[in-house]
């Protein structure tokens, strides 16, 4: 099981979730998963092809997936998946 | 008790001498050491005594004496003047004395004092708890004296960032911001007051921190932040603390920073949640490292209808202000390379490493600068007006 952990951001997308688990043996795999269960959520994280948006940042085990393999990063039972968008707050 | 035996046994064999012999000797030509902290020197210490705290004394006494020399120490009022000597004794000094009663007695003795460079009477009382701290000390008050900070945005969180840089030392705080104080900024933005509602924000800031320390230099910059005059106000500082709140300032912020090889201490909040880093000189990475570019419009929280906890720009503006004094002093770790991640509803901190990213178009190796981008329409595309707002 993977734990996808929302910002607060995009929980309202998501029902309010802070995490959603998913089955998923890889990063694109677990945001298909989101993607099935809350379209929208996924829309904000990934281009309509399948890019990660230049505005999201995308961890798993403390680091950016972009240091791992992308989208095609392995995750194992009980990883974690964080997202994390740009916000501008001051 | 233990401490009690241990001084009596030290009377009995090391020599004592009253603040007038000492003093006497001392301009005889003999040495002698303040052993107490920095925030103690700085309230004055023996004119023409070396000081060397206990921590260093090891390490550096013979740079002053050597083991056949004589050597005078003195302390507050007496005790580690003596634990002291025994270190000495303990290291071959075969000629080691203490002045009875310590500094307390030398001053009320009326004999002669001297205060170390950079610290003046105010500056030694004001910041006595942190000249205590080895680590900063006077060289390190100095460093602060000498800092040039410019607080981008004078909102959430410049305020109570300006506020700890400003009561830490900060020799000169600059502050950005076209704004005007409105009642809704201050259940977080804390360096303004309600009397100064419609008051031009720089104004205000200014004169709450000119109140709570009057000696450091608060220069304003009532001005929106744009491509035209980002370099000519950034090249006044040597750090960068963006405090803005929203996207073209902050990448702005970004790209000016590379450009001048400035740091770019990042801080930014939304809700009930936060995130600083700090971005070095050079970036590698940098803000865009990490966001290449902003958000789509639609894709954009709104600014004006995201909300904040007041206090969540309060944790992360402390956050911010205490990687401005780390960078200042060298003292610590910086946040660079590493995003903090701040959720108050959990009360959490989460850290995650950042690296550079090899394409980025702003601090990746060999890039020649782009050109600053002036990023037009967010915030749900309604923000024309909310985006020149740095509040």
């Amino acid at each position: 099981m993977i734990k996808i952990e929302l910002p607060d951001a995009l929980r309202s997308l998501a029902g309010g979730a802070r995490e959603i688990a998913v089955e998923a043996g890889s990063v694109s795999e677990a945001l298909d998963e989101l993607g099935r269960l809350y379209p929208e959520a996924r829309l904000r994280i990934l281009t309509r092809g399948g890019q990660v948006r230049p505005h999201v940042n995308l961890f798993v085990r403390e680091r950016d997936i972009r240091a791992h393999d992308g989208l095609n990063t392995v995750l194992e039972d009980g990883d974690s998946l964080l997202v994390v968008p740009s916000v501008a707050g001051g | 008790m233990v401490l009690d035996k241990r001084l009596a046994e030290l009377r009995d064999r090391i020599q004592q001498l009253s603040p007038a012999k000492a003093h006497e000797r001392l301009v005889a030509g003999a040495v002698l050491i303040d052993v107490r902290d920095p925030g103690e020197l700085a309230q004055g210490m023996p004119a023409g005594a070396h000081a060397l705290s206990r921590d260093e004394l090891e390490m550096r006494i013979d740079q002053l004496a050597p083991p056949e020399a004589p050597v005078m120490l003195i302390c507050a009022s007496g005790p580690r003047s003596l634990l002291a000597a025994d270190t000495l004794a303990r290291l071959g000094y075969e000629q080691v004395a203490v002045v009875t009663g310590g500094m307390q007695r030398w001053k009320r003795e009326g004999l002669p004092c001297t205060r170390p460079e950079g610290i003046d009477d105010d500056g030694a009382e004001r910041y006595a708890r942190q000249l205590n701290l080895p680590e900063i000390g006077i060289e390190g008050q100095a460093k602060l004296a000498d800092a040039r900070v410019l607080l981008v945005g004078a909102g959430g969180l410049g305020s109570p960032a300006a506020l700890y840089l400003a009561a830490a030392g900060i020799g000169t705080i600059g502050l950005v911001d076209d704004d005007r104080v409105d009642r809704s900024n201050l259940h977080r933005q804390v360096v303004h007051r309600d009397d100064r509602v419609g008051t031009p924000k720089t104004d205000s800031a200014r004169a709450t921190l000119e109140a709570l320390n009057p000696n450091i230099d608060v220069r304003t910059h009532q001005v929106r932040l744009n491509s035209d005059n980002v370099e000519e106000i950034f090249s006044n500082y040597r750090i960068i603390v963006d405090g803005s709140d929203n996207f073209p300032t902050r990448y702005l912020v970004n790209d000016a920073c590379i450009r001048l090889g400035l740091p770019n201490v990042y801080g930014a909040v939304q809700r009930f949640e936060g995130r600083v880093s700090v971005f070095a000189a050079g970036g590698r990475p940098c803000y865009r490292c990490l966001f290449s570019e902003p958000p789509d419009p639609e894709f954009a929280p709104s600014c004006s209808e995201a909300g904040v906890l007041g206090v969540v720009p309060g944790v992360i503006g402390l956050l911010q202000a205490l990687e401005v004094i780390k960078l200042a002093t060298g003292v610590g770790e910086p946040l660079i390379g590493r995003l903090l991640l701040f959720d108050a509803l959990g009360t959490r901190m989460r850290e995650l490493a950042l690296g550079p990213d090899p394409g980025c178009r702003y601090c990746a190796d060999d890039r020649e600068f782009p050109g600053y981008v002036d990023y037009a329409e967010f915030c749900s595309g309604r923000a024309s007006q909310d985006l020149e707002t740095n509040d």
